[in-house]
């Protein structure tokens, strides 16, 4: 018989949604793993978690938390960038939004439950960014966890990236684009705030709107969620931080993060890991450069009391998911709870939506995965998926 | 008989040297577990290697140790055989050639024992490397099993001219038709030159004495390594009249190739090329020294590879994701697995840059319900019976090469790390003193330690000259253009 060993993804029917899932090992991540341990599912919400149990409708070896990616990267690509100007934090990208993209299933198989979803890093800053559910009906109603979760920008190559007053041409031409380097996309970053700060040019009501936003990023509401890849960008974003008093900033794609040790506990800054390398280099499109990432780089962080998640940036084949960058972060020496953390409740508490998912606690939403073998090594794999009480992987279909 | 005779002693003759002992003493490997993958594993056991071969593999009491030995090891350690790359393009100064049909290339001239490719096998507990030319090809040149250490490519030969590569894939500016005509008529141009061949030599005798005197060849040389002979599917009459030394040496290897002297290695980049590769093989002869490389969606040929029984090495990754073109829902198949299930004999690669430790690769075919002492053979005992090479690598046995691993633990967890690595009875690498692998894992950069980055590698200076007088004199409105269009176009 041939082995199809991609279970199809199910279609719930009414009354599907109450399990019993009994597991080797419960991986709650809020508190100690709970051995020969249940967890009960009811009305998509978790109904009680405990030691024993019986009645089981699933098992399994090991259960965790569903996993959640800061980075998953769906968007519409550069078609869901404003071109008109550099700085859109009025704008939302669940506007720009594809819920019906195939590559959500792909999250979803692959364990990820809960996303965040931001506008492509072309804009200096580029607006506001959603979690939602990477599974579901394709409405934001029926997907969303938490519609407006931060502020998306960007330092470094990538905003300016083909931007150039035209030669012999007026700069007011169509074409004529700025930042043109490094240091004009953190004045544009710096030129926002400060006109927040001074209430400038609010005659105009989409600015007035832009600062609205910056001045809930001020005001630590929002999280501000800025890729920062080289060690200059990690830099110029800390002293952004600094310099405005921003409470709540997140380094996203930081590759070399790591290299800050002094600057990143001074201020108090989470990062988002990128994908880990064969060869531990991560190659900048858009400039000939390229940068370094450890393996060791996610135990570097946690050592340091830094808050990270990890992130496969939608890698699909084996080895490149996001259980398997856990693996990898735990072959540089992170230890396996602190490896489970940066999948589940970190990235939850630095969007707060911990209050819904990232860790196996009653009352919260429904989002299992379920492993053949002890979670996140490289000789297990996930088996079964439930996205909020609905079986959408079945570990029986073997 | 006589055939089976002259290509025994044609191969024996090619059987490089052992790899030169620089510690001429005996080595004892000491470890708290042996994955000997001929067998059940040994708690506490002991491995004694002598002139380059292990004497003895056991438990440690009853196992002797030689009192002038080298002891390396201990308890904390997990002793693995080597593994065995199957197939590999890297390694080399430039996988492909541009020519299609080039079997009279070998090897031996592009392989660059200094490249970065070599020391990562050692990093990642690969001892015997199958170095075979790029699929871009029609008929690839003939390539060669080395291990990966060694100043020159005589020192690290295993076995010089050792397969041919073809391909049914289709070379790059070919179509599959061209592709199957340009396969065929390779070995039809064949015939037709030994025909030809024949004819001359029948037509007149003394012709070709004239022209061989012309040319200053040595017809008793010639006439000394032997006649031609056909192959297994189809015959030239005649063709013992040739001497052996006569052919052209364009020719030559594709004709030993039919009488059975090399595998073939064929690549495959779809299920339907599958097909094509087994129809070739079984036209010229061949089917029993052929080995299909092939791309991970190949598995749905896997029917016809069963039936004929040959085995494969898998190039692409092993998780293949295909997604439906009306319904848009992507499956996932484990290719092992199907392999597994349809009795194929296979060996996975280091190919696929996500999973290119053998270690892992083992590792993830266990995630997926293989065996362990399976998933190990696919990197271990299978490449190496593919090689030919099963009585000499592949599992720690008495009288097989010492070639060992000791690992920090469980090869297969997140712990595992490839400590010494033990070729031949040689310590050849320990990860303590690897500067490389300090960088990979801890990032510290010792100076002057780093690979070549691909920018770096095709730098080009005089395009980098151009680029700059370009920007001198202050481009075009063109270039403009450009590059908002490609802003437009860029992906993430």
């Amino acid at each position: 018989m041939l082995l199809l060993l991609a279970p199809l993804l199910v279609t719930p029917s009414p009354g599907d949604d109450d399990w019993t899932i009994q597991a080797a090992t419960v991986h709650t991540v809020s508190g100690a793993p709970i051995e020969n341990g249940f967890v009960r599912v009811q009305g998509g919400k978790i109904a009680a978690v405990g030691k024993g149990g019986g009645g089981a409708t699933l098992e399994c070896a090991a259960v965790t938390p569903g996993l959640i990616d800061l980075a998953l990267g769906i968007d519409t690509g550069p078609l869901s960038v404003e071109q008109s100007s550099e700085t859109a934090a009025r704008l939302r990208a669940s506007e720009g939004l594809d819920l019906f993209s195939y590559r959500w299933e792909r999250a979803l198989r692959s364990g990820i439950t809960t996303a965040l979803a931001q506008p492509a890093d072309y804009d200096v800053i580029g607006g506001l960014g959603l979690v939602l559910k990477t599974g579901g009906a394709p409405t934001l109603a029926a997907r969303l966890v938490k519609p407006e979760a931060c502020l998306r920008g960007a330092f470094g190559a990538q905003p300016s990236n083909g931007n150039s007053i035209p030669r012999f041409q007026e700069p007011q031409s169509f074409y004529f684009r700025r930042p043109t380097t490094r240091m004009g996309v953190e004045w544009v970053f710096r030129k926002a705030f400060h006109d927040t700060l001074q209430g400038q040019g609010e005659d105009d009501p989409a600015t007035a709107a832009d600062h609205a936003v910056l001045r809930r990023v001020l005001a630590g509401e929002l999280p501000l969620v800025v890729q920062a890849k080289a060690t200059q960008d990690v830099r110029t974003a800390i002293y952004l931080k600094e310099e405005f008093g921003i409470p709540r900033m997140v380094l996203d794609h930081a590759i070399e993060a790591w290299r800050e040790p002094e600057l990143l506990k001074r201020s108090g800054v989470a990062v988002i890991l990128p994908p880990f390398t064969a060869d531990g280099r991560h190659a900048d499109g858009f400039v000939n450069d390229s940068y370094f990432l450890p393996l060791d780089a996610a135990r570097k962080l946690h050592e340091w009391g830094v808050p990270f998640a990890l992130s496969a940036h939608e890698g699909a084949g084996a080895g490149a998911r996001l259980a398997d960058q856990a693996a990898a972060a735990q072959r540089g020496g992170l230890p396996l709870a602190a490896a489970l953390e940066a999948v589940t409740l970190t990235p939850a508490r630095l969007l707060g939506v911990e209050a819904r998912v990232g860790s196996l606690e009653a009352g919260k939403d429904a989002d299992l995965v379920l492993w053949n073998g002890p979670p996140l090594q490289p000789t297990s794999r996930i088996i079964g998926v439930l996205l909020q009480g609905r079986l959408v992987l079945d570990p029986r279909s073997k | 008989m006589k055939r089976l005779l002259a290509t025994a002693l044609l191969l024996a003759s090619l059987v490089a040297a052992p790899l030169p002992a620089q510690q001429s003493g005996r080595l004892v490997i000491e470890a708290g577990r042996i994955v000997t993958q001929a067998g059940p594993d040994i708690e506490n056991g002991r491995i004694v290697i002598d002139g380059g071969r292990i004497t003895a593999v056991g438990k440690a009491e009853e196992v002797e140790k030689p009192w002038d030995a080298t002891v390396i090891g201990g308890k904390e350690f997990v002793a693995v055989p080597g593994f065995v790359e199957a197939h590999t393009s890297q390694g080399m100064d430039r996988a492909n050639e541009n020519i299609d049909v080039a079997p009279f290339l070998d090897i031996r001239d592009s392989i660059d024992p200094v490249a970065y490719f070599f020391e990562d096998c050692l990093r990642l507990g690969i001892t015997t490397v199958n170095v075979q030319q790029g699929a871009n090809c029609v008929v690839g040149g003939r390539g060669m099993v080395v291990r990966p250490v060694g100043m020159t490519v005589e020192e690290m030969a295993v076995r010089p001219l050792f397969g041919l590569k073809l391909s049914t894939r289709p070379k790059g500016g070919k179509s599959r038709a061209t592709q199957m005509q340009a396969l065929r008529f390779a070995f039809e141009d064949l015939k037709l030159y030994l025909e030809g061949l024949v004819e001359k030599e029948r037509d007149d005798a003394g012709y070709a004495k004239r022209e061989a005197l012309f040319q200053g060849r040595d017809l008793e040389a010639e006439a000394a390594q032997g006649r031609a002979m056909s192959g297994n599917a189809w015959k030239v009459d005649g063709l013992e009249l040739v001497p052996r030394g006569a052919l052209d040496e364009r020719y030559a290897p594709l004709l030993e190739l039919l009488e059975g002297r090399y595998t073939a290695f064929v690549h495959c980049g779809d299920p339907l090329d599958v097909v094509h590769a087994l129809e070739v093989v079984r036209a010229q002869g061949i089917l029993a020294r052929t080995v299909l490389v092939i791309e991970s969606d190949c598995w749905k040929a896997a029917d016809r590879i069963a039936e004929a029984g040959v085995p494969v090495i898998l190039e692409g990754g092993l998780l293949d994701v295909q997604r439906d073109p009306i319904t848009g829902e992507e499956v996932e198949t484990f290719v092992p697995r199907v392999l597994q299930e349809k009795g194929i004999r296979f060996a996975l690669s280091s190919e696929d840059p996500n999973t290119r430790a053998p270690a892992y690769q083992a590792a993830l075919a266990v995630a997926y319900g293989m065996e362990r002492t399976a998933a190990l053979d696919a990197v271990t005992r299978v490449p190496a019976e593919i090689l030919g090479l099963g009585d000499e690598v592949g599992s720690l046995e008495r009288g097989k090469l010492g070639n060992v691993l000791l690992c920090s633990g469980d090869p297969l967890s997140v712990a595992g790390w490839v400590e010494h690595v033990v070729i031949e009875g040689r310590l050849v690498y320990e990860r303590a003193k690897d500067v490389r692998n300090k960088h990979l894992l801890e990032g510290v950069q010792p100076l002057g330690t780093a690979p070549p980055t691909s920018a770096e590698a095709g730098e080009d200076p005089e395009h980098e000259h151009e680029k700059k007088a370009d920007e001198d004199k202050g481009g075009s409105e063109k270039d403009a253009g450009d590059e908002q269009k490609e802003k437009e176009d860029g992906g993430r």
